[in-house]
């Protein structure tokens, strides 16, 4: 795995664990534990977003006005880098 | 309004192209039960949708199953990558190839072109939830089938991913569906459609009297 591959890893973590929590918001959405628990996990996120998207490029299309090339030119998530 | 992350919801990264692999999970990016199936029906269904959980839940959904259907195609252009026109031939999907190339297009694995005739959209709550139900098990057993047929730690890796969702997706529309029937007429919940007729809600009914 590249240092990028573990950045993206740790980020898709968290995404993944405030995404999923927040499916069982959708039908609990007064449940206080859940709710601390996407905010602490929604905070360790955003800097590890910030951090990706300063070394590899932006992530999504609002984020790239100041690196437009890169939001064209980086990989996109399909392609498998390693093996090209 | 949707925004595009250009990232994957969980990684695919496929170091050996295996084109008959590809074929079969073929079905899962534009079968009767793909990815793409469910994100259109949660996305259909969610507008005349008699509660705020519903509406909330077929969204985020249905959200979600376009990142899926976005892994699938992954997979499926990381197994069929460089291919030559005699590894196409010997793997048997020269009848995908004389249509399609090495474009990824969404069919089932034998080939038939994605319908929305797959789905419904029936506006009835209760009916779409258990619709919305089965094809999260249809899906699940189709990753089941997948599996039985595949050997490769790092395909096997991201369909497990997949057909994880499946199943909290499943207990997701299963808490959904509970909701809904807790706010109806117990004795009777298909004595009304709960999204075209009005006052079937247990509060509504209590005002009523």
């Amino acid at each position: 795995m590249t240092e990028r591959d573990i950045l993206m890893k740790q980020l898709s973590s968290y995404q993944f664990l405030v995404h999923d929590l927040k499916l069982y918001l959708d039908t609990h959405p007064n449940d206080r534990a859940t709710i601390e628990k996407v905010n602490e996990y929604t905070a360790k996120l955003a800097p590890l977003r910030d951090k990706y998207e300063k070394l590899y490029g932006p992530l999504t299309t609002f984020d790239a006005e100041k690196n437009r090339w890169s939001w064209v030119n980086a990989p996109w998530p399909w392609e498998n880098e390693e093996v090209e | 309004m949707f925004v595009y992350e250009k990232k994957l919801q969980y990684p695919v990264n496929i170091k050996n192209p295996n084109p008959k692999l590809a074929k079969i999970i073929m079905s899962q990016f534009g079968g009767a039960d793909s990815e793409l199936a469910a994100s259109v029906r949660y996305l259909s269904q969610r507008y005349t949708m008699p509660l705020p959980e519903l509406k909330a839940t077929l969204t985020d959904i249905g959200t979600e199953e376009l990142s899926h259907l976005e892994m699938v195609g992954a997979i499926i252009y990381q197994l069929t990558k460089g291919l030559t026109e005699k590894e196409i031939k010997a793997a048997g999907i020269d009848d995908y190839f004389v249509d399609h190339t090495l474009g990824i297009y969404p069919s089932s694995a034998a080939g038939v072109p994605f319908t929305a005739a797959y789905l419904q959209s029936k506006g009835d709550a209760i009916t779409d939830l258990h619709e919305d139900l089965a094809a999260e098990q249809k899906a699940r057993t189709t990753y089941d089938n997948i599996l039985r047929f595949c050997d490769d730690p790092d395909v096997k890796d991201s369909i497990r991913f997949l057909r994880q969702r499946e199943v909290v997706h499943y207990q997701r529309f299963g808490e959904n569906l509970r909701i809904l029937t807790d706010k109806l007429d117990e004795k009777n919940f298909y004595a009304f459609n709960p999204e075209f007729d009005k006052k079937c809600f247990k509060n509504q009914m209590k005002k009523n009297k």
